[in-house]
């Protein structure tokens, strides 16, 4: 009953009932005041083992309320104002396979069935033969896999059916069937919500729902015909409604293709189309935002007409997504259940706060239950269902987790004004630009030449304090130390080769007799061996104290050739020494 | 208090008047209770309600609607003038409650015993009700109502108190009592056990003054 150290203490554990046995997702899973009492109930279309037990649960406070059976499995589930009888009840619509169910008072109401679609015309012909009796079960096979293969509109689940059965069980079948016609039907995989006329919380609303056959329909709430229908690139997997039907909607639909479609009132084809880098998992609406969790581990924003405003990458892969509506305090946010048993809260692409939870979330919902405005409800892979209520004391402080552009940017810089000479110098070079781009390049070419030759003239002359060539690599660099008179100078010698020695060097130095004094102006350096640095040192004396300076060039001679492998140019400093005496 | 104050306290003919606050969650039960008392406090005058008029009370409980900040609702028992403030229970009003603790004398808090969800809600509201600066070193008395005992999985009043931890509360006089505010069950007793407290530490206070 304590609230856990770990979210900060935002949310009060009202329940948590890890056997509830709810096996269920966001998409079917509603908020609603089912009794019109003023107290929101919770209704779930249960998924059951997946194959036996979808049922229709209604929550109240901690209590399970109604049960009753579904007869397929649910693949989406929405309460919706369907007329304007008072009192103001909702009715809950259920989704699954071609149908629509409609409860009114948790009583069974409406069933709205998808229109059929186009049947082969030659499979139709083949199943006539059948009924005809002028021909077997194997020839209807072979013609059937013939079809298959070639044919733009795909075959009905009948023919698909049979044609998976071994040969034994296909006279069978084709005596239980042969006599109905052929039907092609699709299927629902998500279904929403769109207001019909206002924008009031209890108006009436349509039906919003995408098919297997990559279509979006919008149905008519209290005579359910279809209103409108358009089409999509690929089958929707969940959508976002908003806006009226009367005035402007926008339809945003994540489709299997890995792509968002955004479709509008006008037209029944998408108007924008944001194209993922990996396939989406959930899609909820901020404001004018879209976020959208990635199978890359990545939350998304964007537009309302597909620009991608932000990234985020999560610690974990993303189970479920649920929006976080607060109207009464102006809050909105992203709740994301994460595989690593983790409700993480994200506002914009900062994380708020996370819910650690004993086992993974599968399904998320936010909204008023009960009587309270802030409750969170989510049920577990084990079953379990778990509500947890907003203190009421709660604040989000919406710190940048992310190191993000630094606020100094987003100071004002003090721009002067354009001056005259800006503008006649703006226009000048408009107008000659050609001109001043070829002179530009002619001395940078210039530039260029002028480089080379020197760098050429300085290997030939070998003036470099390096040698490249293949028999002695050699490098050095030479540092002056003290004030004056005397200095230190310290020629540091490495051989770079990798693995040859060289021998038979000397160094020799060339300097003006009358400005200087050097105690050995030649040294015969010994073996040097790869890699290491050798250190010669040799001492200068200034003999001038006029406090002028001079430079000392070095040479690196290989015995018995003329021409130095080395030459360094070193600046003497100025003798201090004697200019302080 | 001047000499004929306490002469006229002695003599029962000025009684002492006392703040009351009436806390707890929207939906709890809260104003019923309080006008529960009012027409209970006219019966010690009027003699007891005659069957006729009995289901006027009931309708006046059942058309009550949400109160909007607060109420403020005067009545008397046998030595005390009661003021309760009735505070609206809406989550959107509750900050306002902390206003008036300075004043109170003593608390009233309504729970809703059906209400298991919101459980948390109200020991929420509680905890920082008792931790407030205002009450925290005062030695008031809180009166504890689990209301809406007619409900069929409401809890008891035991279960109620655990779920609350009372027994956590150890610097203040509490007490609480089943109560069905729709016809009147329990309020009476309930305000007897304030009155006697209020009176004990008005005593207490006096020794002290003396």
């Amino acid at each position: 009953m304590s609230d856990s150290g770990s979210d900060g203490g935002k949310w009060l554990d009202a329940h948590y009932d890890p056997v509830a046995g709810l096996y269920t997702f966001s998409s079917c899973m509603d908020l609603a005041d089912l009794s019109g009492d003023g107290e929101s109930r919770l209704v779930v279309g249960d998924l059951g083992s997946g194959s036996s037990g979808m049922k229709l649960k209604v929550y109240r406070g901690t209590a399970l309320m109604s049960e009753s059976i579904l007869l397929d499995l649910p693949a989406g589930l929405v309460a919706f104002f369907m007329d304007l009888h008072e009192p103001r009840i909702p009715a809950v619509a259920v989704a699954s396979g071609p149908c629509i169910y409609v409860y009114k008072n948790l009583r069974p109401y409406f069933k709205f069935t998808l229109p059929g679609l186009e049947v082969n015309m030659l499979e139709q012909d083949v199943w006539q033969q059948v009924r005809e009796g002028q021909i077997d079960p194997l020839t209807l096979k072979e013609m059937l896999e013939s079809i298959r293969k070639q044919a733009d509109v795909p075959l009905s689940v009948r023919s698909l059916r049979f044609l998976s059965l071994d040969g034994s069980d296909m006279d069978e079948f084709v005596q239980l069937h042969k006599q109905q016609p052929i039907r092609r039907q699709t299927v629902i995989t998500c279904i929403g919500t769109l207001k019909k006329s206002t924008a009031d919380e209890d108006g009436v609303s349509c039906l919003v729902i995408g098919t297997e056959s990559s279509d979006v329909y919008i149905l008519d709430p209290e005579a359910f015909i279809i209103l409108s229908k358009m089409s999509l690139p690929a089958a929707p997997t969940s959508m976002d409604v908003t806006g009226q039907f009367d005035v402007e909607f926008r339809i945003t639909v994540s489709c299997r293709n890995g792509n968002i479609y955004i479709l509008r009132r006008e037209s029944d084809k998408p108007k924008y189309c944001i194209e993922l880098s990996s396939h989406p998992v959930g899609l909820v609406r901020v404001g004018k935002n879209v976020v959208v969790g990635c199978t890359d581990e990545s939350l998304q924003g964007f537009t309302q007409k597909g620009k991608k405003l932000w990234r985020t990458v999560l610690s974990a892969p993303i189970i479920t997504m649920a929006a976080m509506n607060l109207p009464t305090r102006g809050f909105q946010a992203v709740l994301v259940g994460l595989a690593n048993c983790e409700v993480q809260l994200y506002r914009d692409k900062n994380l708020l706060s996370t819910i650690k939870t004993p086992d993974v979330v599968t399904s998320i919902c936010f909204g008023r239950y009960g009587r309270e405005d802030g409750t969170l409800i989510m049920t577990t892979k084990g079953g379990g269902l778990m509500v947890k209520i907003l203190k009421r004391t709660a604040e989000f402080d919406d710190r940048d987790s992310t190191p993000g552009p630094p606020l100094a940017q987003s100071v004002r810089l003090n721009v002067p004004k354009k001056t005259k000479l800006y503008v006649d110098q703006t226009l000048r070079e408009r107008e000659n630009g050609l001109a001043m781009h070829r002179a530009f390049q002619m001395d940078l070419s210039h530039l260029r030449l002028a480089a080379a030759k020197a760098y050429v003239k300085a290997l030939e002359s070998s003036l470099t304090p390096m040698s490249s060539s293949l028999t002695e690599p050699l490098k050095m660099n030479a540092v002056v130390q003290g004030l004056g008179p005397s200095f230190k100078l310290t020629l540091n010698v490495q051989n770079t080769a990798a693995c040859r020695p060289v021998m038979n060097l000397a160094i020799s130095f060339l300097y003006d007799e009358s400005l200087y004094r050097m105690r050995s102006p030649y040294m015969r350096i010994p073996l040097l061996v790869p890699g290491l640095i050798y250190p010669f040192e040799t001492f200068v004396e200034c003999t001038s104290d006029k406090g002028i300076s001079d430079i000392i060039k070095v040479f690196i001679l290989h015995e018995g050739k003329s021409s130095p492998l080395l030459t360094a140019h070193i600046n003497m400093p100025v003798s201090e020494g004697m200019t302080l005496n | 208090m001047g000499l004929l104050d306490k002469l006229s306290g002695w003599l029962g003919l000025r009684k002492k008047e006392v703040n009351v606050l009436c806390l707890g969650l929207d939906n709890s039960g809260k104003t019923t209770i309080i006008n529960q008392l009012k027409p209970a406090n006219h019966s010690n005058h009027l003699g007891p309600l005659s069957e006729e008029w009995k289901h006027v009370s009931q309708t006046q409980a059942q058309e009550i609607v949400p109160t909007i900040g607060f109420n403020i609702e005067k009545f008397k028992s046998s030595s005390l003038s009661f003021t309760v403030f009735d505070m609206s229970g809406q989550s959107r009003y509750r900050n306002l409650w902390e206003h008036y603790y300075k004043e109170s004398h003593a608390i009233i808090f309504v729970i809703d015993s059906g209400d298991k969800l919101r459980m948390v809600v109200a020991k929420e509201e509680l905890d920082t009700l008792l931790n407030h600066q205002d009450i925290r070193s005062r030695k008031i008395p809180v009166l504890f109502f689990a209301n809406k005992m007619d409900l069929r999985d409401a809890m008891s009043s035991v279960k109620v108190s655990q779920m609350l931890c009372l027994e956590n509360i150890r610097d203040k006089p509490w007490h609480i009592c089943a109560s069905n505010a729709i016809k009147g069950e329990g309020l009476q007793q309930g305000l007897d056990w304030l009155q006697e407290q209020i009176a004990q530490s008005t005593e207490n206070n006096e020794h002290m003054n003396e």
